[in-house]
């Protein structure tokens, strides 16, 4: 036994190292990061700068408030447009439903800067299509990138429209998992469509709907490709500047480590408490 | 409660025909049992009386109407499900009351409901609890309440035994009866099961491949099965079957000779029947053999495998390449223990068949 484990040991040691150089290590060293000062030479230890620093910089609570505006819209929305996707995805009347299934997680695969390329295009002031459309109901240009509402807007439409549909497919294996026969227990009970979605298939989807819901929390958190993407790192002046988009800047625009490390750890904490709190409200009623 | 038949009743999916041609009259109050082999068309005839299969041809007729094209939720019926199908998020008191509420019941009459329900499936205590925190046994007791407290017209079962161990069947089936006098609703149960059949029902329709193959009281199909199908599916265990040829007949009698058991003849009370020369099948149910000499014909057979039960033993016997019977006898173990013995056929208790299965007499 003793030499089996060993010889077990010996075949994990290279992942073993590359985990612990690779993933362990860094986590640690950013935790001791966000305690030193990284604008001398050489870094000083220096515990209260940093987080003393976060706690009244402004561009962080800026940062903070577009973000938490950003889930707060867009999670219940993506989640809701999600739900009902499903649904109509595993309704017996659709024709053709891998196509569909296909469509609706295509833009998970479709490459970041293609996709942020195509949306600058449609959402263009001048001769976007957006605009276009809208003008042909009667509204007014809307120029998306030079004002903060719309452009904040367009980053929720943007994230939604590549991650509804991924959610979309694991809410449906959701759906899948309800055995027929309880919804036709509920027929002979009386029990209208409708209601049947409301009282049965919503509570039997919620572990599933929490799930997508910490998921989206967490990439809504990190959000930075959009940002970056789409409005131009985070403008029109900061205002679509993300919690993501921040900590950019401050590890790689101005090269301040030991911030960036504290701003991070702020996120993971921040991603963390929503999800718990999120879980904790959507708990099972006893 | 309320009277059903059944007209000329076809189901066919896509261009299988599952159900050909089904008509029943069942009357208020009665407990039919619909049993076949898996796949005969079963829980299809039964999900077509609840509703949730559309019906292909003929009429269905509820309590004096056609229910064709009658909602599944308008039909007065209720249906428990071979898989429970409860509420798996809610509590067995919201399993019974989820209907009634979501259709707006008067409040102190659904809880009157749900409580004569509870009491008498004996559930009160596990009002509070979930279907997960149950047993088998006891979801089964909730599926019941459920359709219990819609005092249907109707009760339709789906093998609702089936997913039980066999203790739990055998007292299951016997609070079903006593449901059934209890509240003395018409009840229509599907089984593949012959001996829930034979001691549930009023009336048994046995399907097969589609056809009702006959319908008729538990002991009318026992002692007068209408076909070779029937003779075997009823009765435990099932009724032994051997080749003959038709060797001889007069007006009222019929000589065959056993082909395969040594060519021992037999005459049996029958008239009408094919023509000399001819290969019928004979039929004896195990508990029917005689003593030697006892009766119409005598079988010396030799011992294979000797199965004693205490009150009785089934003694599985051949005859040098013959068909293996099954012999039940009640007398002393050791006189069957032995390699060799002869029992007798009884003419009277003797079933004949044609080739095509069909009973001759
Ligand atoms: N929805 C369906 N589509 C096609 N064939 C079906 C469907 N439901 C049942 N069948 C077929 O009908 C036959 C009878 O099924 P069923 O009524 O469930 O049998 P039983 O309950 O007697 O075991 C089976 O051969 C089954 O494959
Ligand atoms: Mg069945």
């Amino acid at each position: 036994m003793q030499s089996r484990n060993r010889i077990a040991y010996a075949f994990l040691a290279p992942y073993l190292l590359i985990f612990t150089a690779f993933w362990l290590w860094p986590i640690i060293d950013s935790f001791l990061l966000s305690f030193q000062n990284t604008r001398v030479n050489p870094w000083t230890f220096s515990p209260g700068l940093n987080w003393g620093r976060l706690s009244r910089d402004p561009a962080f609570y800026n940062a903070l408030k577009n973000t938490l505006l950003i889930l707060v819209v867009q999670v219940p929305v993506m989640i809701t447009l999600a739900t009902i996707m499903a649904v109509l995805l595993n309704s017996p009347l659709l024709k053709a439903r891998g196509l569909f299934r296909f469509a609706f997680f295509a833009p998970v695969v479709v490459g970041e800067v293609a996709y942020a390329a195509v949306f600058r295009l449609m959402f263009n002031l001048n001769f976007g299509i957006i605009n276009k459309l809208l003008n042909t109901v009667g509204i007014p240009s809307v120029s998306w990138f030079a004002e903060k509402p719309p452009a904040m807007a367009l980053l929720i439409i943007a994230v939604t429209w590549r991650w509804a549909g991924y959610n979309a497919i694991i809410i449906l294996a959701g759906l899948q998992s309800i055995p027929n026969d309880v919804y036709e227990a509920a027929t002979l009970d009386r029990v209208s469509k409708i209601r049947q979605f409301f009282f049965i298939t919503l509570p039997l989807l919620r572990p599933i709907i929490l799930f997508c819901m910490v998921l989206s929390i967490i990439g809504s958190m990190q959000l930075f490709t959009e940002p970056f993407l789409i409005t131009d790192r985070g403008g029109p002046g900061g205002g679509t500047e993300t919690l993501g988009l921040f900590l950019y800047r401050q590890g790689f625009v101005s090269l301040n480590f030991g911030y960036a490390s504290a701003i991070a750890y702020t996120i993971a904490a921040l991603a963390v408490l929503i999800s718990l709190l999120n879980l904790w409200l959507g708990r099972e009623p006893k | 409660m309320a009277e059903l038949s059944l007209k000329n009743v076809v189901k066919r999916f896509g261009n299988f025909e599952i159900i050909r041609d089904a008509s029943l009259e069942v009357s208020d109050g009665e407990f039919v049992v619909f049993v076949g082999p898996s796949g005969c068309g079963k829980s299809t005839l039964l999900r077509m009386i609840a509703g949730l299969e559309d019906i292909t041809g003929g009429e269905i007729w509820i309590g004096g109407a056609v229910v064709n094209d009658v909602e599944p939720a308008d039909r007065g019926i209720a249906m428990v499900f071979q898989s429970y199908a409860l509420y798996p998020h809610m509590t067995v008191e919201q399993n019974l009351g989820f209907g009634l509420r979501m259709t707006g019941n008067p409040k102190a009459d659904t809880e009157r409901r749900i409580r004569r329900a509870a009491e008498i499936l004996q559930i009160t205590e596990l009002l509070d609890r979930r279907p997960r925190q149950l047993s088998g046994g006891q979801r089964q007791r909730v599926a019941i309440g459920r359709a219990i407290v819609r005092e249907p017209r109707v009760f339709l079962f789906d093998e609702p035994l089936s997913n039980l161990d066999a203790e739990l069947r055998v007292q299951m089936r016997v609070e079903i009866s006593r449901l059934h006098k209890e509240l003395g609703t018409t009840m229509i149960y599907v089984t593949h099961d012959q001996t829930e059949a034979m001691t549930l029902a009023d009336k048994i329709v046995v399907l097969r491949g589609g056809n009702i193959e006959q319908i008729g009281a538990p002991l009318d199909l026992y002692d007068d099965p209408a076909n070779q199908f029937v003779a075997g599916f009823v009765g435990s265990p099932k009724m032994n079957f051997m080749a003959a040829r038709i060797i001889g007949k007069t007006p009222d009698s019929v000589t065959v000779s056993l082909v395969n058991q040594d060519a021992v003849q037999l005459t049996l009370p029958v008239r009408d029947v094919p023509a000399i020369g001819e290969m019928v099948t004979l039929g004896v149910r195990p508990e029917h053999f005689a003593e030697a000499g006892q009766g119409d014909a005598d079988l010396a057979v030799k011992v294979d495998v000797a199965e004693h039960l205490g009150n009785t033993s089934y003694i599985y016997a051949n005859v040098a390449d013959g068909e293996q019977l099954v012999i039940e006898r009640e007398e002393s173990r050791n006189e069957i223990n032995r390699d060799k013995f002869v029992v007798a056929i009884k003419s009277s208790r003797a079933y004949l068949f044609d080739g095509a299965g069909k009973r001759l007499k």
